[in-house]
């Protein structure tokens, strides 16, 4: 009896891990990806070696954001037809990593395993702890060795405060910044002209929705909009040096002109210059509701502006005035950050071909910005491409204008204040929450930011 | 009265049906047109939806991943499962109300909040890359609703259907494999149906542990595809929408039809 | 019967490869859980032992509380109102003529089957405000003035999600007692019909008090279930407008990966898993507790 039993016990196991091994088995099989199709003809015997044969290709892990229509141009037309030309000794395997938050999540949880890509995207988000867990690379030595670093137009512009260079980027990033974009057609069916005030800009918002149009809309869900721009916007239209005094951290939320620029947000919500849900609007219907032209303006960053001006009944302006201390051709609000571009892991095992395989991510980058006539940092070596009748408008404003108010959500916020930001942002948006709470909320957050602690 | 009784079964029916039209509708729409008429009956049929959809997104690897998580996880924890309910229900052991507690403990661990310290332990066991990686997982996670349910139906058996093998000179496992499983039959059908829909569409702990596309199961590929492709195509998003789907129901109509056999098999068999 | 089934060895058998799946997999994970909620910590390492003012934190935090109510809105919705309806919908379903059921039965299942990002996606579409169905359907017939942002009103948000769960769980539920009425034998029904039982009085008497196993199965599963609920929040609104949505593993989540403050969100972790063991420990011991023999 005991006998049969042990028996039946051990068959029941081997089946078990025969289901087992079958599956593990299966993987093994599938080892070479569907890209490594160059060296098949190397010899077996070499691919056995643990060594480093010649002819073996090393593996490389890349994450990078895949968020917006940009992102796949560069990747489908930059990056999967050139690579295998230009680094021949790789086998890249791509991860979409999302982006944002999904992005940061990624990067923590893997950095916490001690699991981290060879090459990513890096991001201010997420920055701080990858640093102070030695997970990101210092670029300096590698890329000043190789003159990579002679291409940038002002290199100072990548490094970090402490002096160091982290993440290499095509440099298109400084030349975004958040405008209204508008369909002039609308704006004539409807008998309204561009605002140079921010009354103006809720009186036409008014007509506008008179006449059964949506007068604007933005990306609000999760607080996309007020955190990543409109907050600093508003704030800046009245007072740009107290918006300049906040992302430095020499003022906080009580300060009266933070305060009016939350205010100028809930009169937005509260006035139906943005649609109804407008705080649970995500990105791209947020994008097709303008191209579509249900909506007259889109408040957007420049980095849709090339994908925009493809029609040409769109233009944009400025965002208009709301005091005496605010003129457009003065202050602008910018994107950049020098942290925002392709990070190495300090972690990898093939310093050098990351290193350069993040410089030719980079370059991929700029080459497509290029094509589309946005300026960039990053000296690619061709004539520049035809610019739009946008973009050179753009160009021609955004250039001469002498004060530069970096980021907020780039360069002050650490993850919870971040966080924070977003989920007040979004309550603002629905203007069922005062200006007053918002303020008081922040300020709380804002007293135990350990951003600029360091 | 009847045919008030017959519409109003309909109709609730149909309600449930409603978003497999409207995915169908969805994907045969083009991008205008999915916002113009967004419930309607489509205006053309526009097949380009799948065939971009397609060209953009690895269906059939992503396919065969979920296939291969799906199926080992629905193996393992129905065989340990059944066999952990059977001691439990009949055996005479110490400890059967306490283990019965114990897994029943599982139930209440939701899979995200132990994902950092999972991913570390799959990491340590070597499992990573690997579709072990996820199927050990999910299996442990399932075992708690797995073993009650079939604890539950196991329980309300007759105990002389033992007796009547015992009798007969059948040992523990002769008696289990060969008499008590093919009558909960019904059951395990059941718990196969409920395990494939929760794998099949399991999605925080796919994303985390199989990072590698190859790995990757529909959800977490679907997921990609709405952030990356999509975005706002509505036509496209329908259709891979539809395409994942598409398994899910198929199983789902086919495994119908075997509950509804199982359960009259096991009608009849009592 | 007993001395020769449950030896040592058998019952070892049966019982030790699942319990070691469910130990090494779900239950040992939950060990450096609470280490971490007993420490400051970022996701990647301990910035130093705290006691238990992670726990403070999170009692002193109005989003946590919030978080609470949102989640036992949820349980109460789908224990109150969508268990009654699913055991009638289970009893009904089983005097309606095959066809009928037979289509009933496959269209109520549906919605459980299909993932929860896209059925959280399809309900989105369906509470747009702007072009959304519910809007549509309130303009056409006239009520206007009951339309509403169903996901950004602060009073709409909650009961909406909440409908969405009930309606995509309501079917399978119903298919579970179902399955469970299935096993009863026919022999007690006949008995009962033949005594001159109406419908009503046999569901009462007889299918409901020995469906007690599966409705307590149904029970635990459908109230842990909903206390777990997350997905569909991430999905439809992302715990928005600000924290008005957020159910407690979403503050959790929020906590720990947004914010970056594992320690506070492993500790809303912990309590949370007390809660829920609290809660299977009262139905284990009042619902269901006598044993049933036929």
């Amino acid at each position: 009896m005991s006998k049969a039993s042990k028996t039946a016990g051990l068959i029941l196991l081997a089946g078990l891990l025969l289901v087992a091994s079958a599956c593990g088995a299966k993987k093994n099989d599938a080892q070479p990806s569907p890209s490594a199709e160059p060296s098949e003809s190397s010899t077996p015997a070499a691919s056995n070696s643990e060594s480093q044969a010649p002819g073996e290709k090393i593996k490389m892990r890349v994450i990078t954001i895949t968020t917006d229509e940009n992102r796949n141009n560069i990747m489908e037309k930059y990056i999967k037809p050139n690579i295998a030309k230009a680094l021949p000794n790789l086998e890249v395997e791509f991860e979409p990593g999302g982006g944002g938050e999904d992005m940061a999540n990624k990067l923590k949880t893997l950095n916490a395993s001690g699991d981290m890509p060879d090459v990513f995207w890096d991001d201010a988000g997420y920055f701080t702890p990858l640093k102070s867990t030695g997970s990101i690379l210092d670029l300096t030595p590698y890329i000043a060795k190789d003159g990579f670093l002679d291409k940038y137009a002002v290199p100072d512009a990548l490094k970090h405060f402490d002096g160091k260079i982290y993440s290499i980027s095509s440099g298109a990033d400084t030349y975004f910044t958040p405008v209204i974009f508008y369909h002039k057609d609308m704006f004539e069916k409807a008998g309204v002209q561009v605002p140079t005030t921010f009354d103006e800009l809720i009186g036409i918002s008014k007509t506008l929705k008179d006449k059964g149009m949506v007068p604007a809309v933005t990306p609000g869900k999760d607080g996309w909009g007020p955190k990543l721009y409109m907050l600093q916007q508003m704030i800046q239209i009245g007072d740009p040096q107290a918006m300049a005094d906040l992302v430095a951290n020499k003022t906080d939320f009580n300060n009266p002109s933070v305060k009016a620029g939350a205010a100028r947000i809930e009169q937005l919500a509260k006035e139906g210059v943005f649609p109804d849900g407008i705080a649970n609007l995500d990105y791209g219907p947020a994008m097709e509701m303008f191209t579509s032209k249900k909506a007259a303006m889109l408040w957007m960053f420049t980095w849709e502006l090339p994908n925009l001006a493809k029609d040409d009944t769109v233009d944009f302006f400025p965002f208009p005035s709301a005091g005496d201390a605010y003129d457009p051709a003065k202050f602008v609000q910018f994107w950049g950050s020098p942290l925002n571009g392709y990070a190495v892991s300090a972690k990898t095992e093939h310093p050098e071909e990351a290193v350069k395989l993040a410089e030719f991510l980079a370059m991929a980058d700029a080459l497509y910005f290029e094509s589309t006539g946005a300026p960039i940092a990053l000296k690619t070596g061709n004539p520049p491409a035809e610019s739009s009748p946008l973009m050179k408008k753009f160009i021609d404003w955004y250039n001469p204008i002498p004060t530069k108010i970096p980021s907020l959500a780039l360069n002050s916020l650490d993850a919870r204040t971040s966080a924070e930001l977003s989920s007040q942002g979004a309550n603002l948006l629905t203007g069922e929450y005062s200006a007053d709470k918002f303020a008081e909320a922040m300020n709380k957050v804002w007293s135990e930011n350990t951003w600029f602690d360091n | 009265m009847k045919y008030l009784s017959r519409a109003f079964w309909l109709l609730a029916g149909g309600t449930f049906l409603f978003p497999l039209y409207w995915m169908i509708a969805m994907s045969l729409k083009s991008k205008s047109e999915a916002y113009d008429n967004p419930f309607g009956v489509p205006r053309s049929w526009d097949w380009q939806n799948f065939s971009e959809a397609l060209s953009k997104y690895p269906f059939f690897s992503y396919l065969e991943n979920s296939l291969i998580y799906t199926l080992g996880t629905i193996a393992l924890t129905l065989a340990t499962g059944s066999m952990l309910a059977y001691c439990l229900s009949r055996m005479k052991w110490r400890f059967n109300a306490a283990a019965l507690f114990y897994v029943s403990m599982g139930l209440i661990v939701p899979i995200e909040v132990v994902v950092i310290p999972l991913f570390q332990l799959i990491k340590l066991l070597h499992l990573k890359n690997s579709y072990l990686g996820l199927i050990l997982p999910y299996s442990g996670f399932a075992m708690a609703s797995c073993v009650l349910m079939l604890y539950a139906f196991l329980r309300s058996l007759p105990k002389e259907l033992e007796e009547a093998a015992c009798m007969d000179g059948a040992n523990v496992y002769q008696t289990f494999f060969k008499i008590i499983l093919p009558i909960v039959m019904p059951a395990l059908v059941t718990q196969c149906v409920l395990l494939f829909m929760r794998i099949w569409n399991e999605f925080p702990l796919a994303f985390i542990i199989a990072a590698k596309d190859r790995f990757r199961p529909l959800t977490v590929g679907l997921l990609n595809f709405f952030v990356n492709v999509g975005v706002s195509d509505w036509g496209m998003i329908g259709a891979a929408m539809l395409l994942s789907s598409l398994p899910v129901i198929v199983v789902y109509l086919a495994g119908n039809e075997k509950i509804e056999q199982a359960l009259t098999a096991g009608a009849i068999l009592k | 019967m007993n001395k020769y089934f449950s030896t040592k060895m058998s019952i070892f058998v049966f019982a030790a490869p699942a319990l070691l799946l469910f130990t090494v997999f779900c239950v040992y994970p939950l060990l450096p859980e609470i280490w971490m909620s007993l420490h400051k910590h970022d996701g990647f390492r301990s910035l130093g032992f705290v006691g238990l003012d992670n726990y403070a934190d999170a009692f002193n935090n109005s989003s946590f509380w919030t978080a609470h109510r949102n989640t036992y809105l949820i349980v109460g919705i789908s224990v109150l109102l969508g268990l009654p309806l699913s055991m009638a919908l289970a009893l009904f379903m089983d005097v309606q003529p095959p066809r009928l059921r037979r289509f009933f039965k496959s269209s109520a299942m549906f919605p459980a089957i299909l993932s929860v990002t896209v059925v959280s996606q399809i309900w989105v579409a369906f509470y747009e405000p702007n072009w959304g169905l519910f809007n549509a359907i309130l303009k056409s017939i006239g009520l206007s003035s009951w339309t509403h942002s169903w996901l950004t009103e602060r009073r709409t948000v909650m009961p909406s999600i909440g409908l969405v769960f009930l309606w995509q769980y309501i079917g399978l539920n119903a298919m579970l007692f179902y399955t469970g009425i299935k096993t009863i034998p026919k022999m007690y029904y006949e008995a009962a019909l033949i005594d001159g039982a109406k419908f009503v009085q046999v569901c009462m008497r007889i299918t409901i008090p020995l469906l007690q196993d599966v409705i307590k199965y149904v029970l635990i599963l459908s109230t842990l279930g909903s206390m777990a609920f997350y997905s569909h929040v991430r999905v439809m609104t992302a715990g928005g407008p600000g924290d008005v949505s957020r159910t407690v593993i979403y503050q959790m989540y929020y906590t720990a990966f947004d914010t970056s403050e594992f320690g506070k969100g492993t500790a809303i972790a912990v309590i949370f898993i007390l809660e829920c063991l609290l809660i299977s420990f009262l139905i284990q011991r009042f619902v269901a507790k006598e044993k049933l023999e036929f």
